[in-house]
């Protein structure tokens, strides 16, 4: 019963056979299963990103399904070493994707700079570039801590407002995105 | 032919050439004496003794740690540039090489028929890095100068495109240098 699968989202008027929800709730619900991240890998972290793909690790059961441009993309997943270089064509990548648009550090190099903090050509975490919804650490995280990334992500799809911002992801040139997510 | 062939070969041929004291490896090393030596050693090497395939250019800095911070403490204190060095040092650079101000440069060339390669070494000040471009024998050899260029500085004379090729185009110095100092940028800020 589709009930009992979303208690929070969908309920039934008593006695009858009519399901209510609100307008958050249910188009929050499709963009929470239909997630299409940009195939985009820097370095070693996208072997697991492509392992969590194939079917041992199936993300398409989370409807995570990869989309080779990013005018179809909703979520971009930094998966590996950003180098400097690579800064202005990931800041033009990302603002070719359309709103609501996601991105997830994906791995020590993308959190922080990682084992080349120090390195002349690393950028110190892409937040410095791009505003990042999720961190995962791990160098390279397991397959399975990159499907809790994007189940991290789903929560905080479900926060999401269409007031007022007409459900377009937080503003933000760079940094940390606010938690709770929406505008 | 063998390898002992080419490497006398190459040193009858050569003037100012040494077999060098510091093989690559186990391979045939040629030590030029001057930068002005190297399209004549390659010539030679390309025409007449069939290594038709330049598989690498790179160089060596070998002024030593300039710094002490981010070594080991089992290895300081750090002996500085013109001293002998405490640290080991690698099997393939042997026991005469020790810090001292130049840029050791390097070439490898393989013969795909015989399946020999040879190695030529050339030093070069650091203050003033120039030696002769291959581009004109080796095709192969425009993106390796390049290489070379961005990373140590060394000017590859007749290059038709000496230009930045790794490193994006707001980084200042040439980043293998030892004594290479990073200036901050925008991504740098903790």
């Amino acid at each position: 019963m589709i009930l009992d699968k979303y208690p929070a989202v969908l309920q039934a008027v008593p006695g009858g056979k009519i399901l209510l929800t609100t307008t958050d709730d249910f188009i929050n619900l499709g963009r929470k299963y239909s997630i299409w991240p940009l195939t985009f890998g820097l370095a070693c972290c996208a072997i697991e990103m492509m392992a969590a793909y194939a079917s041992r690790f199936d993300f398409d059961r989370l409807g995570v399904i990869p989309r080779p441009s990013p005018r179809q993309a909703d979520l971009m997943i930094i998966a590996g070493t950003f180098v400097k270089k690579m800064a202005a064509p990931v800041r033009e990548i990302y603002h070719q994707m359309p709103e609501p648009r996601f991105v997830i550090a994906m791995g020590s190099c993308a959190n922080c700079g990682g084992p080349f903090h120090d390195a002349y050509s690393v950028v110190k975490g892409v937040d410095k570039v791009i505003p990042v919804d999720v961190y995962i650490p791990g160098c390279p995280p397991r397959p399975e801590a990159l499907i809790y990334g994007v189940m991290e992500l789903q929560k905080k799809i479900m926060r999401m407002k269409l007031a007022k911002g007409g459900g377009a992801t937080l503003q933000a040139e760079k940094g940390s995105r606010d938690p709770a997510g929406g505008a | 032919m063998t390898r002992e062939k080419v490497l006398s070969d190459i040193l009858a041929q050569v003037p100012g050439a040494s077999a060098a004291a510091a093989p690559v490896k186990d391979y045939p090393t040629v030590r030029l004496s001057q930068p002005s030596d190297l399209p004549t050693a390659a010539r030679l090497l390309k025409d007449e003794l069939g290594f038709d395939y330049l598989e690498m250019v790179t160089a060596v800095d070998w002024l030593g740690p300039t710094k002490t911070e981010g070594f080991l403490p089992a290895v300081t204190p750090i002996p500085f540039a013109a001293k002998a060095p405490a640290l080991p040092v690698t099997p393939a650079a042997g026991p005469d090489i020790a810090y001292r101000p130049v840029l050791d440069l390097l070439w490898s060339f393989g013969n795909l028929k015989t399946h020999l390669k040879v190695f030529l070494r050339l030093e070069v000040s650091r203050e003033k890095p120039e030696v002769p471009s291959l581009t004109g024998l080796f095709p192969a050899a425009d993106w390796q100068e390049r290489e070379t260029f961005d990373l140590f500085g060394v000017r590859f004379s007749g290059h038709p495109n000496l230009t930045k090729i790794l490193t994006p185009d707001f980084l200042q110095g040439h980043p293998l240098l030892k004594d290479y100092v990073h200036q901050p940028d925008e991504f740098d800020a903790d």
